[in-house]
């Protein structure tokens, strides 16, 4: 009995870890810092470093299309959560906007791409429209 | 010809191949012992497969990884970069928020030859040489800026020459003398296996494979 308890948990445990894809979970502030930050900015401004390469001094023209401002709250109360985890998830081109915003949904796992939309809503400060 | 010049001849021939294999083993000792007196192991790691699994993890490296520098290298321009270091990634290693002003050391042009012919050694069965034809092309360049957008991370030269593109990605206007083909291809359908922890995202099941070869051929390609 004991034994076949102890299968189905080791069973469980494996499918979960199978099943999440990923190496490691991190939060959506720290995926941020890392991923996002390159076009959108630290302070989520659209102003990251492959926006405006012009910040560290080189010689370089700005982003054809200025990445989103995250912290506007004029342009993020516009969008739904669902439109936000679309554009991560497939990137750009998946909702009819610049491919220059990449798709996430491989690299991201939905449960990440979710929280993601809660941190972003922190820098707005904002909700969708209801 | 007599049965005593065949002979000689037999034991020339077996004494330069001696020989040969030899000097190649001297040359390769010495790059992996250049590279190890010059501490070059210190930022530089030679031996796979990847171990970073964190962001924590990722951050702590110091240089690139060359475990798989043979095939990701085109032997000529890492033995020339070896010998004149150029930055490649305008941004500091890992950095978004620095400018990379790194002087890498240089080496002397033997050995930036013996480390050359050592890292060349350095090879991922992954990476199956010809796999990719490395041409240009302007579908290929479609794929890169209008479809992929990979012009937001990485710099390209336009018709021009005027150089344009994200500073977060490495530079890839050199890439056709600097990169392998089959390399870009195999990162690109399986990326962690060579980055596990990286800021460009992961394309496997997004990009189709026809693409991959595209891309990868187009940055390598002749420009």
């Amino acid at each position: 009995m004991m034994k076949s308890v102890f299968i189905g948990l080791f069973l469980i445990c494996a499918t979960v870890f199978i099943a999440k894809g990923t190496v490691f979970a991190a939060s959506a502030e720290e995926n941020y810092k890392f991923y996002c930050v390159q076009c959108h900015g630290k302070d989520g401004t659209g102003t990251g470093p492959n926006a405006k390469p012009s910040t560290f001094g080189l010689d370089l023209p700005e982003m054809s299309v200025t990445p989103r401002n995250h912290a506007s709250k004029e342009d993020m109360s516009k969008l739904s959560d669902t439109d936000v985890i679309n554009a991560i998830t497939g990137g750009g081109i998946s909702v009819n906007k610049a491919a220059l915003m990449p798709p996430w949904g491989k690299t991201l796992t939905e449960e990440e791409i979710k929280d993601m939309v809660g941190h972003l809503r922190k820098l707005c400060n904002c909700k969708g429209p209801s | 010809m007599s049965v005593s010049r065949i002979g000689s001849l037999a034991a020339a021939v077996v004494l330069a191949v001696f020989l040969i294999t030899l000097s190649r083993g001297i040359s390769l000792a010495d790059g992996k012992g250049t590279f190890a007196a010059k501490g070059c192991g210190g930022c530089h790691q030679t031996e796979g497969p990847a171990t970073e699994k964190t962001f924590e993890d990722k951050l702590k490296q110091k240089g690139v990884e060359l475990w798989y520098a043979g095939s990701k290298f085109k032997k000529a321009w890492l033995v020339e970069w070896l010998e004149k270091p150029v930055i490649i990634r305008l941004m500091a290693y890992n950095s978004v928020s620095e400018k990379n002003t790194i002087q890498h050391p240089a080496l002397s042009k033997a050995e930036a030859q013996e480390v050359g012919d050592y890292l060349m050694t350095l090879t991922a069965k992954e990476v199956v040489p010809g796999s990719v034809e490395e041409k240009g092309g302007a579908k290929a360049k479609n794929l890169f800026i209008k479809q992929y957008g990979c012009i937001a991370c990485h710099i390209l030269p336009d018709k021009a020459g005027k150089k344009k593109g994200g500073i977060t990605g490495p530079d890839l206007s050199e890439a056709d003398k600097r990169l392998n083909g089959a390399w870009v291809y195999a990162y690109l359908k399986d990326i962690k296996l060579f980055k596990p922890v990286r800021r460009m995202p992961n394309f496997a099941g997004i990009i189709s494979d026809e693409d991959m070869k595209a891309l990868a051929g187009f940055v390598t390609g002749p420009r």
